[in-house]
């Protein structure tokens, strides 16, 4: 080795140096520059042949004057130059420049991988390594495509020295960053996994990083490096900092290898081995040990590292997530850093336990340090360190807890900090809503929140409380009298004033008995904050007001007087203004019954997942998310209370504004499924077929052929679904068009059609899926010149795996000749096989029917279609191995093979059919994620068409076994 | 109006911060440091707006001189008062330089306070100035003497103070004239102005009034009317002589010239300061005699190399002669190596400013001289040489734009010294501005 030679200073650089230095201005250094580029030029062009050393030299000022930011377009030749010589200051010179200078599509580049192969395989390992140091500085393609095959050979070679070893490893580790696809495989995969038995720490740790990468982009391959690492880490781990000198970092035995090889470990599942699995967990126990005795030293870096190592650990251990006793003693170091003086540790703890108490095994650990973490909430005087309290006592909140901590978080929201104010708030919605064991108890956190801090409260928040207060009847009374105090604090946020409007608008009946909270109390009440409140809320107001009128019909006057007020009859807002007259309009024409009928109480809303936990869920970073996913999978709900309430109000009023001559000249019009309104139940017949045109059902059967028997009908229902009803009938005179289980298989591809027909009742369904949810709406039409009446449909309830929610009718009756729409929403908890059922009810002229009624509803049909390309998809094709995970079968073809229209087939089952993928054109392959609300599972498929043979084989595979077996179920004779 | 005065020097090190309003924080300071003279590419505009606080700025040889503020003044008025401000510093200590400037920080805090006033610029003449601005000691003046700056700085003629005595009357008058050009390669004007002024240095006894006439236009074309249009004989000479008049685009006075008569008959008339000032400033378009011409000739020929032939024509007068001629051919900056042969003057290679730049001291009329270059270019075919413009300075004894002085009249009606007796010079001088010819 020879070291960089002494006195070897270019003084004319130095001098140019300090010249440039003592520019005064800037107009100074550019004629510097400008002078010494055309001294360098002519140097360079005359016809004297320059030494090393004046190469260098000029190079050297060429480099400084790039570095000052001016644009350098010569001297590349000379510095390639410089690379021929055997001199290591020239060499590292011209290298320099090369790796600083030098443009990626410079034509010199053939020249300069040519010397850099020359210097890769000299003799002199501090060439080698200045050659490694430039590739990975330039670490472009050309670099990549040109030196795949010598590095890695460099890397494992024998006779290379460790330190060439060490930078060939990082050298490597930068080129595949840039050409993944370059990456040595087979032969060298063991071999590069045997560096980390290497006797030298340095190449270790080097190769450390690079097989993490490695592992990143094919773990299957190098699975042989779980063991080699655990038994590196245990070996360092037990051994005392004597036993390596230079890599002993104040008394911690190489630390950085340390977490390098956690880190890496944390690509894999806990080793199956029990052997490998008890050493690491030794190793593990070892360092939270460690960690317990006294400190070796008071300087800051033998913590720091210590710390380092452990935390890295404990990440470890909540990756495996399988050792309740490490788990909780790591919760309890933890624990013990809670307190520490230094501020990084206490937001390092937090932000660990934090993805503790999503462990099963380790969330009652967590919970014992409550009282340590509200404290840290309340005292603690950096804004990150109390946000990850925030978020620790968020992620440690169960059924037990969650009153105090919901408490306190309220108490402290009032002193947070501005801007964790609308997260917590979002926090405390969210627990308040999940663990409300007693609503009242609910509706008083949320009121006090929206007291506190109501200009946090997003609007997602406030819907929900509103959600929540009309689908509970049992605390709507309790609600309206609360928020009737609260609105009566003089200076109300106006989210309370909001909520209030809306709640008293609903339930304001409840507590009229009162005579503190009489109609004309509570209505004076809302309006005297009406003035202070923005149009939106005014809007909202009105509504409330409007709603009163059918609530109290003894204030009327004074609703209608403020009604008709300037400011609100010729607001410039015009929706206030097109309330005003709408409402005031309505007060005064309609009667009493249709007033009650289209200020009618809200129905309930559809139980989803509430929307507050996706918005949320948005906005978190890490630790966050990874609760998120252990909560229920949340589809964002788009419509809101708002809309909902208004909607409703103005369906109705275009209604009975513009009643008679519309229903007549209805032709054009599909006829409303609405049967409130008294002349909306006769629709022509010709909008019936067309309607059912534009469906693409079959024209109903002539009405006249349908019987008069009470007896048949019932007859036909309990024949054609196979349930009894009271009467059996001797004869069925009509029999179904289409049977119910024929046609079912064919809506694993379609989501439109006609479920069931006879002479009676024809069903159409339609069917949208989102991911995990779909909403079918089933249209029944009444084929006989009878009324049905109490007609319901009901999840029969005993499929777990997929629920199904009607949504309530708004009649229960269908007239003759009429039909009614039903929506029902269906959620996919988890994978199913049975498809869900609904139980449809309804009587007949006095007879009751009822039979239970398959819904179309397919495990494919939550199938999200994926792109990837070839290595993507036989990567993830070869990680889903395990027995179980891959179901295949052999089939005979039903249909001429045609690829076209299998590519169809495929593609209306839900996943991607992708071209190009697999090496032979005739085979199909493709992905697509199933969505449901517990997990996602991907799916890979492969179909194999033998013309000759004129037999298919169909493969999947996934990552559950009864996913591959229901889908090969469901494909199967599909070809 | 304005709310501070800052100097820095080249390295954004304040010198002098005098603030005249509370709406300027010392912040301010630091942040025209930061975002003006700190920032990496130069800024080009001489007003900053930072933190709704404007920046006038000029650059004096190394020194920066800012005026401050936070309301919407006249922009103009503020760069009149920093040029106004140097001009009287420049008389008070010569040079603005960082050194000077620390040596006279007690005066120029006192000059600050006596021109600027609550931020409104006051009396900065610098010969009043100097009456009570004096940078020998305190000095106790007699009650007289007070009254008289008062009254000197509250009267009506602020520029002129009373009882001076010379022994010769005696005044000087300079025309200085910038010619300003742009031609093509070609030959072609693209565009031309000439902005003069003409410079006055009075020693003359007590209070006279001069009457200033010059070869207008507009005045003559005016007198012409006005004087009966009997008088033939005059109008032809005016009108035939052409020449004998030029068109004056803009024209701007010193205070001490009554505008009002200037506005009713044409005529110029004022009573001086003492000593040098700026009597007017002009700017003409029309008619400008170009006093040198630039022919360029380049040609690259072969690979790096070219040829660069420059030949400059005189075009004036033989009797007269241009002095202090330099020309500044640009090279391009992969420029390594430059040849030269020029037959009158000396030409060199710059390398620190990628120019050739060829000095010639003296030229007379109509005469023609030549300068031939080889230059070595280095083998660079990414960038083209954008070909800047050749520059060239000179200074001639005539002006450019025509301008003549047809008569300056003293009168002073309390002393009894005529017009005669006063002795009066005037002398004109061409100088280049930005002399350019495209190649």
């Amino acid at each position: 080795m020879t070291p960089p030679v002494k006195g070897d200073g270019m003084r004319g650089l130095s001098v140019f140096i300090s010249d440039i230095r003592n520019c005064k201005s800037r107009e100074a250094e550019i004629k510097r520059i400008n002078k010494e580029l055309a001294n360098i030029r002519t140097k360079f062009k005359g016809d004297k042949t320059l030494d090393g050393y004046q190469k260098k030299k000029y190079v050297c000022k060429l480099l400084f004057i790039f570095l000052l930011g001016h644009d350098i377009d010569f001297g590349q030749k000379e510095a390639v130059n410089l690379l021929v010589s055997n001199k290591y200051t020239e060499k590292q010179i011209g290298y320099l420049f090369i790796s600083v200078i030098l443009n990626h599509e410079s034509d010199l580049m053939r020249l300069i991988i040519q010397n850099i192969k020359n210097d890769l395989s000299s003799r002199n390992p501090i060439f080698i390594t200045l050659a490694l140091q430039c590739i990975a500085n330039i670490g472009n393609r050309e670099m990549a495509d040109a030196f795949a095959q010598d590095i890695p050979k460099l890397l494992v070679s024998g006779d290379t020295l460790d330190t060439v070893k060490q930078s060939a490893a990082l050298c490597l580790l930068k080129l595949i960053r840039t050409a993944p696809e370059l990456m040595p495989t087979g032969e060298w995969t063991t071999r590069i996994i045997h560096l980390l038995n290497d006797q030298h720490l340095g190449v270790v740790t080097a190769a450390c990083s690079l097989i993490d990468i490695l592992v990143k982009r094919n773990p299957e391959e190098y699975k042989a490096c779980v063991s080699l690492a655990v038994s590196r880490l245990s070996r360092i781990v037990t051994s005392t900092y004597t036993d390596f000198q230079d890599y002993t970092y104040y008394f911690v035995p190489a630390p950085w290898l340390s977490v390098k090889i956690l880190r890496l470990l944390q690509n894999y599942p806990p080793p199956e081995d029990p052997s490998i699995k008890s050493r690491l967990n030794e190793c593990l126990d070892t360092i939270l040990q460690k960690a317990q005795e006294a400190l070796k030293s008071k300087k800051l870096q033998h913590s720091n590292a210590k710390n380092a190592v452990l935390f890295e650990a404990i990440n470890l251990i909540i990756h495996i997530d399988s050792e309740p006793n490490l788990l909780v003693k790591a919760c309890n170091q933890l624990g013990n850093f809670l307190s520490h003086k230094d501020t990084n540790l206490r937001y390092l703890a937090l932000e660990s336990m934090c993805l503790l108490a999503t462990s099963e095994f380790s969330h009652e650990a967590v919970k014992k340090h409550q009282e340590t973490v509200i404290n840290a909430l309340k005292t603690e005087r950096d804004i990150s360190v109390r946000q990850r309290a925030v978020d620790l006592l968020y992620a440690m909140c169960d059924r037990t807890n969650a009153e105090e901590i919901v408490k306190e978080m309220l108490a402290y929201l009032e002193t947070a900090d501005y801007h964790i104010r609308e997260e917590m708030v979002l926090k405390v919605a969210i627990l308040a809503e999940k663990y409300a064991v007693d609503y009242t108890w609910y509706v008083d956190i949320m009121l006090n929140l929206i007291r506190i801090a109501g200009d946090y409260v997003s609007e997602e928040v406030w819907y929900r409380v509103i959600q929540i207060v009309v689908n509970r009847t049992d605390v709507q009374g309790y609600a309206a009298k609360t928020v009737f105090e609260a609105l009566q604090a003089p200076a109300c946020h106006e989210n309370m004033v909001k909520v209030g409007g809306y709640i008293l608008g609903e339930f304001g009946n409840l507590i009229a008995g009162d005579p503190r909270s009489s109609p004309l109390v509570q209505f004076e009440l809302l309006h005297s904050k009406y003035h202070l409140c923005s149009p939106q809320t005014r809007c909202l107001l009105l509504s409330t007001y409007v709603k009163f009128i059918n609530l109290f019909s003894e204030i009327k006057q004074q609703i209608q007087h403020v009604l008709k007020q300037e400011n609100n009859l010729k607001s410039s807002d015009v929706e206030i203004q097109q309330r005003s007259v709408e409402y005031l309009q309505l007060s005064m024409i309609a009667d009493a019954d249709v007033l009650a009928t289209v200020l009618e109480e809200m129905p309930s809303f559809p139980e989803r997942e509430s929307s507050i936990l996706s918005s949320i869920l948005q906005k978190k970073k890490p630790p966050m998310e990874t609760i998120g996913q252990k909560e229920e999978k949340i589809e964002k709900t788009t419509t809101n209370v708002q809309n909902g309430h208004e909607a409703k109000l103005g369906q109705v009023q275009s209604i009975a504004n513009v009643q008679p001559v519309d229903l007549i000249g209805l032709n054009s019009t599909p006829p409303s499924t609405k049967n409130h309104t008294p002349t909306a139940v006769t629709p022509l017949k010709s909008d019936q077929e067309a309607l059912l045109d534009i469906f693409g059902g079959p024209v109903p059967a002539p009405v006249q052929s349908v019987p008069v028997s009470n007896n048949n009908l019932d007859s036909l229902f309990s024949d054609t679904f196979g349930v009894p009803t009271q009467v059996v009938s001797e004869v069925s005179q009509f029999n179904p068009i289409l049977s119910i289980q024929d046609n079912h298989m064919q809506f694993i591809f379609t989501n439109v059609d006609t479920l069931f027909e006879n002479e009676a009742l024809k069903i159409f369904i339609k069917c949208e899926f989102k991911q995990n949810l779909a909403r079918l709406t089933l249209t029944f039409l009444n084929k006989t010149n009878f009324v049905f009446q109490n007609f319901s449909v009901e999840s029969t309830g005993n499929n777990d795996l997929v629920r199904v929610l009607p949504r309530a009718l708004e009649t229960n009756a269908i007239s003759s000749q009429s039909e009614l729409a039903q929506i029902l929403n269906v959620e996919c908890v988890n994978d199913f096989i049975e498809c869900p059922q609904v139980l449809v009810q309804f009587s007949c002229e006095g007879t009751q029917s009822k039979f239970e009624l398959n819904l179309p509803v397919f495990l494919n049909k939550f199938f999200d279609p994926v792109q990837m390309d070839s290595q993507t998809f036989f990567t993830r094709w070869k990680n889903l191995a395990n027995p179980g995970q891959e179901q295949q079968k052999i089939f005979k073809a039903n249909f001429p093979i045609d690829k076209d229209r299998n590519s169809q087939t495929l593609i209306n089952f839900g996943w991607s059919s992708l071209t190009g993928i697999d090496p032979n054109p005739e085979n199909f392959c493709g992905a697509g994620i199933i969505h449901t609300s517990t997990q996602q599972y991907g799916c890979l498929y492969r179909l194999e068409p033998n013309r000759q043979a004129q037999m298919y084989r169909l493969t999947i595979r996934s990552n559950k076994e009864s996913i591959s077996k229901r889908l090969v179920e469901l494909l199967d004779n599909q070809f | 109006m304005i709310g501070g005065v800052f100097m820095y020097n080249h390295k954004g090190e304040v010198l002098i911060s005098r603030i005249y309003r509370d709406d300027i924080g010392r912040n301010a300071v630091d942040a025209f440091r930061v975002n003006v003279i700190h920032v990496r590419q130069q800024v080009r505009f001489p007003v900053v707006n930072i933190a709704r606080t404007s920046f006038f700025y000029i650059k004096k040889s190394n020194i920066w001189i800012a005026v401050v503020t936070k309301e919407n003044i006249n922009a103009a008025m503020c760069f009149e008062f920093l040029n106004k401000a140097v001009e009287v510093m420049q008389s008070y200590f010569g040079k603005i330089s960082e050194e000077n400037i620390k040596n006279n920080f007690v005066l120029i805090y006192e000059l600050l306070d006596e021109i600027l006033d609550f931020g409104y610029p006051q009396n900065s003449d610098v010969g009043i100035l100097k009456t009570y601005i004096t940078q020998q000691g305190v000095k106790s003046q007699s009650k007289e003497e007070t009254s008289q700056i008062t009254n000197q700085v509250t009267g009506q003629i602020g520029w002129r103070r009373e009882g001076i005595k010379y022994r010769r009357n005696e005044l000087f008058l300079d025309v200085l004239e910038y010619v300003n050009l742009l031609m093509s390669p070609q030959g072609q004007v693209l565009s031309a102005h000439v902005a003069g002024k003409i410079v006055m240095k009075s020693y003359l006894s007590g209070m006279p009034e001069c009457k200033f006439g010059i070869n207008d236009k507009l005045t003559l074309d005016s007198k012409g009317k006005s004087s009966a249009s009997g008088t033939e004989s005059a109008g032809n000479l005016v009108g035939g002589s052409g020449k004998s008049s030029i068109a004056i685009d803009d024209i701007q006075f010193h205070q001490c010239v009554k505008l009002s008569k200037f506005e009713s008959d044409h005529s110029i008339s004022f009573i001086p300061p003492d000593g040098e000032f700026e009597l007017m400033k002009y700017r003409t378009t029309k008619d400008i005699n170009l006093p040198f011409r630039v022919i360029p000739l380049v040609k690259e020929t072969g690979k790096g190399k070219m040829e660069v032939k420059v030949i400059v024509k005189s075009n004036f007068k033989s009797t007269l002669i241009g002095q202090k001629i330099e020309v500044r051919i640009p090279t391009p900056p992969n420029t390594c190596g430059v040849q030269l042969i020029c037959i009158k003057g000396k030409a060199k290679y710059k390398a620190s400013d990628n120019a050739i730049v060829w000095k010639i001291k003296r030229m007379g009329g109509m005469k023609e001289s030549q300068l031939s270059a080889e230059i070595e270019l280095m083998s660079n075919e990414k960038k083209k040489w954008t070909r800047p413009p050749i520059s060239m300075s000179f200074e001639v004894p005539f002006a450019p734009s025509g301008f003549k002085v047809r008569y300056l009249k003293v009168f002073e009606p309390k002393l009894n010294y005529s017009d005669n007796e006063t002795i009066k010079w005037v002398r004109y001088i061409g100088r280049s501005g930005l002399y350019e010819t495209r190649c």
